[in-house]
């Protein structure tokens, strides 16, 4: 275990150090910079020499490797910067957003999980019948309806027809549950359809004959056997999904004024906040192979059957 | 066996922890704060006087000299103001005169307390300004101070250089007057949370891009707000920003989709105000390029433009035809009429500058046809739909139009020569003056001047402009400086924009301003 956990940290800095310098390099070739932002020129006046001077302050005008070599070496020191654009620093501000953005994200699965797993079940316990159906209506539903779409329906339905729940804004339970709906609702069209094909597979297995011959009744069959066997794919799927959450919903985070990661960091990229993408980046990507590693982990707790060691499955 | 069993309770415990964890998680963060307005609270149940506004922007910090929201929630006010005729007008400054051309000498109102019960006198007045230029580069800049002086209420100070327009800028809300002391005690970062100012509204809570929570500052030096409350929302959403507003949610929503007004004004208990804005749409041309170097080419594009069809077609008339660059509300805003669309007219300007009808009826000179590169962006959705009308009513008089739409339309410009104009927007006067727009867009090195325009008639007018501090004098050049972009047609100014808010009728005595400064007043009040 602890070998495997070695080599998952040695990966872990590789992937984000390759990371730092992709979008380090993407972000300096894209035209634009903070400057333009910073000193407002739409509002005030300046100068392009002023723009220049700051430039230079901000050590814009150094050589890429330079400024890319200066950044990566506050990062080894756990210094992130300051952001250009807020004067705050970066992980503070990111740390600021995070809890919103996993308030955000726990809600999105939680509905996810509500939904899928007693749909994927149904759906699997009664193939070709009116819940596999209804199933497939709703992960064709999922797959096709865009997010804004669904969150301003909901609005529309919940806030400003039934007035049950109100249309934005953290802080009120009820403010997460139309975020969290429209967040989960295409999860758990694709993580049913994952359980229900899943739950089908095992449902052929020996093992599953066997325990009916024993006698077992459906329900441990069933509860037991069938959907812990059929969780390993859904726990692949479910990780990445839970990994690209924690980067935040920018279309959730902006419809219902959600003040998480995902807004900030396309507010953040817009005004080419440098520091603040950067930090937003290594963070995320921690949390996204974090996930990863904790799916990974949880295979062989799911599945018995699954004992990694080497890369092996024994 | 019994222990493989007792793992798999337990895994199959701690599989239901945590999705109880999750759904715990969301329940229990709503607890610690219950303060947000349930539907229909905000408006229907007037336990005191309380109104809740969603704004169009959203604000990570209170910070005076770095965000708008202080002046515009009425929590700081600023030495000087607009008007409802968009004039300079005093306000913490109760005066002030110019000495020479770098000596201002400012009255500070007497008699004012900070909300925390400091007094307002010039030497607070300094030290927060210094405060602001410090935390405000491109302010800093604006102001151009090199000193200040207070004895009581008098402030003398003095600029690095003749700065004619020097009270416009303490229209700026970056200028917004704050308790220095209040800052000291509380610390810079809790302070940008909850700013001490001498405006109506004192901060109760503040959540960064969520909202702000006031309550009215009941020793303001104007007579203490009607409104016990007010409950500030930020969604950059439109259309819920719409629908909250139907729904009862809110009592006043900023800048809303000019096609949901419709189904807003059907509602007997709402009503839409749309108010010419002080932004202004235009084309702005690139005059190292070849055929648009030609005034002829620029006058006859700017004949092209059919100002009547923007404003009823693609502004829904929520905009008004623009005339100059700055709105005719404003003092020194063009009187001329606007220029209708004269497509005869510029075939004529057209055949003078040497393009005649080629083949197919395309206009060519020496064999070249008149084919044009222009720019456009997204970030203002109806600047693409204006240049695809151009280029409709360009073809129709033989002119092929190429249009590109990019990312970042100011660095495009800046770091491109290929396109030979482009369609743009600005705030013109934001301050009521227009020495900004005038020097930052048509004076070389100017900020908004990415393709270097130079008019030989046009920079003496400036340089007179921008040594002229009598605000009278100031709006006759900066008429006669209009006349010579009217003639010279470096811009081909289209419409100026609408701000449209909408509101329930419970609010009375308040209506938006073209300024966008000042949302939060004393004198707003609910039924």
């Amino acid at each position: 275990m602890l070998q495997r956990i070695r080599s998952r940290l040695i990966q872990l800095f590789t992937v984000l150090f390759a990371l730092s310098l992709l979008t380090f390099t993407l972000m300096k070739l894209a035209p634009g910079d903070p400057v333009l932002s910073l000193l407002r020129v739409d509002e005030m006046q300046v100068t392009m020499a002023d723009e220049a001077q700051l430039r230079e302050e901000l050590g814009l005008n150094r050589p890429l490797h330079q400024q890319y070599l200066a950044w990566l070496g506050n990062v080894l020191r756990l210094d992130f910067g300051t952001s250009i654009m807020k004067g705050k620093p970066v992980l503070q501000e990111l740390m600021d957003r995070l809890p919103a953005t996993l308030e955000l994200t726990l809600g999105g699965l939680a509905f996810m999980a509500l939904v899928a797993v007693p749909l994927g079940m149904l759906a699997a316990r009664y193939p070709g019948r009116l819940p596999d159906h209804l199933g497939r209506l709703f992960a064709l539903l999922g797959a096709s309806v865009p997010l804004f779409w669904l969150g301003l329906i909901l609005i529309f339905i919940f806030s400003l027809k039934l007035q049950w729940l109100p249309m934005t804004g953290r802080g009120e339970w009820k403010g997460l549950i139309l975020p969290s709906v429209t967040l989960g609702f295409g999860l758990a069209a694709v993580h049913a359809r994952l359980l229900r094909s899943g739950m089908l597979e095992s449902l052929s297995q020996e093992y599953v004959r066997s325990a009916r011959a024993r006698g077992l009744s459906e329900r441990r069959v069933y509860f037991k056997h069938v959907l812990r066997a059929a969780l390993i794919p859904v726990l692949t799927v479910f990780g990445m999904t839970f990994g690209s959450l924690l980067g935040g919903s920018v279309v959730v985070e902006t419809l219902f004024a959600w003040p998480g990661l995902g807004s900030m960091a396309v507010e953040a990229v817009f005004q080419r906040d440098y520091p603040l993408v950067q930090g937003y980046l290594m963070m995320t990507g921690l949390l996204i192979i974090a996930a990863n590693l904790a799916v990974d982990l949880l295979y062989g707790w799911v599945d018995p059957r699954i004992r990694v060691k080497g890369g092996r499955v024994q | 066996m019994l222990l493989q069993s007792r793992k798999k309770h337990i895994g199959t415990l701690s599989l239901s922890a945590v999705l109880a964890a999750a759904i715990l998680l969301a329940g229990c963060s709503s607890s610690k704060g219950a303060e947000g307005t349930a539907p229909g609270s905000g408006a229907a149940v007037p336990a005191s006087k309380k109104v809740t506004l969603m704004y169009h922007f959203k604000s990570g910090s209170l910070d005076p000299s770095n965000d708008y929201i202080a002046v515009r929630a009425g929590i700081v006010e600023t030495l000087a103001k607009l008007n409802e005729n968009l004039e300079v007008q005093p306000w913490l400054a109760s005066k002030w005169e110019v000495k020479d051309p770098v000596t201002w000498s400012l009255t500070i109102r007497d008699g004012i307390q900070f909300q925390d019960g400091t007094p307002l006198d010039a030497a607070a007045v300094k030290a927060s300004l210094e405060r602001s230029m410090q935390a405000s580069k491109p302010l800093g800049g604006a102001l151009k101070i090199a000193s200040m002086e207070a004895s009581g209420q008098q402030l003398t100070i003095v600029t690095r250089e003749p700065h004619p327009s020097f009270v416009s800028e303490l229209v700026n809300p970056y200028t917004g007057i704050i308790s220095t002391e209040a800052e000291k005690k509380a610390g810079t970062a809790a302070f940008n949370l909850a700013p001490v100012g001498t405006g109506p509204f004192r901060v109760k809570a503040f959540t960064p891009n969520v909202g702000v929570q006031l309550e009215k500052n009941a020793k303001y030096w104007d007579g203490a707000a009607k409104l016990d409350e007010v409950e500030w929302k930020f969604n950059e959403d439109g259309n819920v920003r719409s629908m909250a507003l139907q729904a009862k949610e809110v009592d006043i929503a900023t800048q809303l989709p000019a096609e949901t007004v419709t189904a807003i004004s059907k509602d007997a208990e709402l009503r839409v105000e749309s108010t010419s804005s002080l932004r202004v749409h235009f084309l702005l041309f690139n005059p190292a390029r070849d055929a648009v170097k030609d005034v002829r080419v620029r006058r006859a594009l700017d004949l092209l433009l059919n100002r009547e069809s923007i404003v009823g077609d693609i502004m829904l008339g929520h905009a008004t035809a623009a005339n100059g660059p700055f709105n005719t509300r404003l003092p020194f805003g063009s009187k001329d009429p606007v220029r209708a669309s004269d497509p005869e007219q510029a075939k004529k300007l057209l055949a003078e500058a040497g393009y005649v009808p080629g083949a197919g009826g395309k206009l060519e000179k020496d064999g070249k046809p008149l084919t044009l590169d222009l720019i456009t962006y997204k970030g203002r959705p109806e600047l693409p739909l204006i240049a695809q009308l151009l280029q409709s009513d360009a073809a129709k008089a033989g002119i092929t139009l190429n249009i590109q739409t990019v990312e970042n339309i100011d660095t495009y410009l800046r770091q491109n020569k290929d396109w030979d104009f482009a369609t743009y927007s600005n705030l013109s006067a934001p301050r009521g003056d227009g020495g900004y727009f005038l020097s930052s867009s048509l004076v070389p090195g100017g900020s908004l001047n990415a393709g270097g325009i130079s008019i030989d008639k046009l920079n003496p007018i400036l340089a007179r402009l921008q040594a002229t501090s009598d605000p009278k004098q100031r709006s006759e050049i900066t008429q006669e400086a209009v006349a010579v972009v009217r003639e010279e047609v470096p811009h081909a100014y289209a419409v100026y924009p609408n701000l449209i808010v909408g509101m329930n009728k419970r609010v009375s005595d308040w209506k938006p301003g073209a300024e966008e400064y000042y949302i939060l007043t004393n004198k707003m009040d609910v039924k």
